[in-house]
């Protein structure tokens, strides 16, 4: 109980520092240039923790409100967007498309937050390792790393949860 | 759905997904007999499975930038801007978007940057980049980009400068270290024209392989000097900054003081120098290749513990130099670019320090030649043993006759495997030390037994022939001492413990 209210407090502090680190690393960005997912979450960690060190029990920990925060972030502002467009400016973009493009396909983040949601219900564990990953920006290892499983197990997992979240999406839309 | 069903999916989904095709056919038919449900929905999940790689690779802030940029800067490519026409945008870069433009005054091209409006925003900031401009626009050097003007249009900041054309160290570096003959004068470039900023009392705050132009003829520039990042020791300034967005500095470049948000002074661009040469001499970043390499480094590097770094320099009087630059504690570098250059420039004209050598992690030149001569001296005195063994048989024919051809038969294995070691050592001086391990102990038998036969004929002879008791026993110990001594030693300084790949960086 008392280990969730500390971590509460210190999840606006992390929020901000991500924010603001994305938006430096978005905006530094040169062409060309591609962006290290896993090096946001390491210089947030980084920067917060030679304030006080003492707060983050580790690196795992820091990590899970890391990926956190993101999540918040984003949804918070993709739902903001979402009101203010409300009558189909915002395009949802299905995973077919994205595929024929041959790109990543963009993802409707409020969808994918409200399946997460019912992931949760279901399977804690593949909801909080889709967090560490896709909001994150884990790697493989450093998600296994986090969440004290091996490498082998979260591949299994994300596997499954990534079929799953990818077919809520698609009936969703 | 309940968790325990959810478990059941899972199970049957990996089951079915590690089989081939056919297996995944008839596992799930199986499945179905039992239970059409539960085959339905994986069948179901492996189809989107195999329809949707890609999915969720990117992570989130990269898939949805626009959600973390609060305001995407309008491109103004083709837009006339006072006396500017824009012609493309050339790069965005934390203060703004960078255009290659025409100054329509002097018909001259400009490297144009269109700052973020909080420049115009808020006073402070604004009369701290006037200033900073100002200052860094009286920098000529040729390895610094010129800053030509700062211009308030249409109530928007832009900042022209020296248009440099060619690409960035970054985009070099993809390609590999830069090759040894052009490394030292790329490094002394960037330390002249660090040293012109340092004494003109600017720092340039933000020294990456970003920030550095190659230019088509082969010199070096560096770009947005004295402005490239703005702070503010006034906190309540910096709290702004923060929240804009800035970020002050660029981790793996970034001084521990700097980290820890103390003064920048020269002493952080030498610190940033360091890193970027390592980088260009090596091609591998100095403190890891992965940001959670470069976390545990930095980390460690905080807490005062000395830094591992990757890589091998290929000059060895560099990498003295690089590794101050490198020291935590600022006053242990070099204190500006004027005294950085100074050592680059001694090492240019010490060739000793600049011969790149053959094998980087192989042995010193000298300690393999003091192997080598070793081994020459030691075949000669292995030869000559059966030359004196040869008069044992003026004192018994037979014995003498057997112990001489003894002799003879090790001594030609031995100085044999001697002389291919030699060989070795001069025209494939990778395989030695393999080579070495397996014929070492032969050797060792071999001479080891020659300098006891060698002994025993010292003691046969002793009485009747004392001069020749004498030559035999020197043989013996010479023999001997040189295996148990010598050769340990000179073997060790020549083909070492395996050098470790990572050395320390205090």
């Amino acid at each position: 109980m008392g280990e969730d209210r500390r971590l509460d407090a210190l999840l606006p502090e992390v929020y901000e520092e991500l924010r603001r680190l994305a938006a430096a690393y978005l905006r530094r960005e040169r062409p060309g240039q591609t962006l290290q997912p896993t090096a946001l979450v390491h210089e947030a960690y980084l920067r917060l923790m030679k304030d006080r060190p003492d707060r983050w029990q580790n690196r795992a920990h820091f990590c899970a409100i890391a990926a956190h925060s993101m999540r918040q972030i984003l949804i918070e502002r993709a739902r903001a967007r979402g009101t203010q467009k409300r009558g189909g400016a915002q395009p949802r973009v299905t995973l077919d498309e994205g595929l024929v493009a041959g790109v990543a396909p963009s993802v409707d983040l409020v969808a994918l937050d409200e399946a997460l949601e019912r992931l949760e219900a279901i399977d804690p564990e593949q909801a909080r390792l889709v967090e560490l990953r896709f909001f994150g920006g884990l790697t493989i290892e450093e998600t296994a790393d986090a969440m004290n499983i091996s490498p082998a197990t979260v591949k299994r997992h994300w596997t499954v949860a990534r079929a799953w979240l990818a077919r809520e999406l698609a009936s969703a839309s | 759905m309940t968790p325990e069903r959810w478990r059941q999916i899972n199970e049957l989904f990996h089951a079915v997904v590690e089989r081939d095709p056919r297996g995944r056919t008839a596992l799930l038919d199986e499945a179905a007999t039992t239970d059409p449900e539960l085959a339905a929905e994986v069948r179901s999940l492996l189809a989107v499975h195999e329809s949707s790689a890609g999915f969720l690779d990117e992570p989130a802030w990269a898939v949805a930038p626009e959600l973390i940029l609060d305001t995407p800067a309008a491109s103004l490519t083709g837009n006339q801007m006072g006396p500017y026409r824009i012609i493309r945008e050339i790069g965005r870069g934390g203060m703004g978007v960078v255009y290659e433009a025409e100054d329509t005054r002097l018909r001259r091209s400009v490297a144009l940057k269109a700052l973020h409006t909080e420049y115009t925003r808020d006073p402070l900031r604004r009369e701290r980049l006037t200033r900073e401009a100002q200052a860094a626009a009286a920098l000529t050097h040729p390895a610094i980009a010129t800053i030509y003007a700062l211009d308030e249009i249409d109530g928007a900041l832009f900042l022209a400068s020296e248009l440099v054309r060619g690409e960035t160290l970054r985009q070099e570096l993809k390609r590999g270290p830069v090759a040894s003959d052009r490394l030292l004068p790329t490094l002394t470039q960037l330390a002249s024209g660090l040293a012109a900023a340092h004494a003109a009392g600017i720092v340039h705050r933000d020294l990456k392989p970003e920030n550095i132009i190659r230019c088509r003829d082969g010199a070096v520039k560096i770009l947005d000097f004295g402005i490239a990042r703005m702070r503010d020791p006034d906190a309540v300034t910096e709290m702004r900054l923060t929240q804009t967005g800035m970020a002050v500095g660029t981790p793996g470049y970034m001084a521990p003081e700097q980290l820890e948000g103390g003064d920048l002074a020269p002493h952080t661009d030498v610190f940033a120098f360091g890193v970027v040469a390592w980088e260009l001499a090596t091609g591998a970043h100095p403190f890891g290749a992965t940001p959670a390499e470069l976390v545990a480094r930095m980390a460690d590097m905080l807490d005062g513990r000395p830094l591992t770094s990757s890589g091998i320099i290929v000059f060895r009087g560099l990498e003295t130099v690089l590794r101050r630059c490198l020291r935590r504690n600022p006053t242990g570098r070099y204190a500006s670019g004027h005294e950085l250059l100074a050592a680059l420039e001694d090492l240019r004209r010490d060739p000793s320090q600049t011969t790149p050598a053959r094998d980087e992690s192989g042995p010193s030149p000298r300690a393999l030649w003091w192997w080598q001569v070793h081994q020459v001296v030691m075949a000669c005195v292995i030869a000559a043993l059966p030359v004196a063994t040869w008069f044992l048989r003026q004192w018994n024919a037979t014995a003498g006759s057997r112990m001489f051809l003894a002799v003879l038969a090790l001594a030609t294995v031995s100085v044999t495997i001697r002389l291919n070691l030699l060989f070795t050592s001069r025209v494939d001086h990778d395989r030695l030390a393999a080579q070495r391990a397996r014929v070492y102990m032969v050797l060792v038998s071999v001479e080891a037994v020659l300098g006891l036969l060698l002994l025993i004929s010292a003691a046969l002879v002793a009485g009747t022939s004392d001069a020749l008791a004498a030559i035999l026993v020197t043989l013996a110990v010479a023999t001997v001492a040189s295996l148990g001594v010598i050769e340990p030693a000179t073997t060790a300084a020549a083909l070492g413990r395996e050098r470790p790949r990572d050395g320390s960086v205090g």
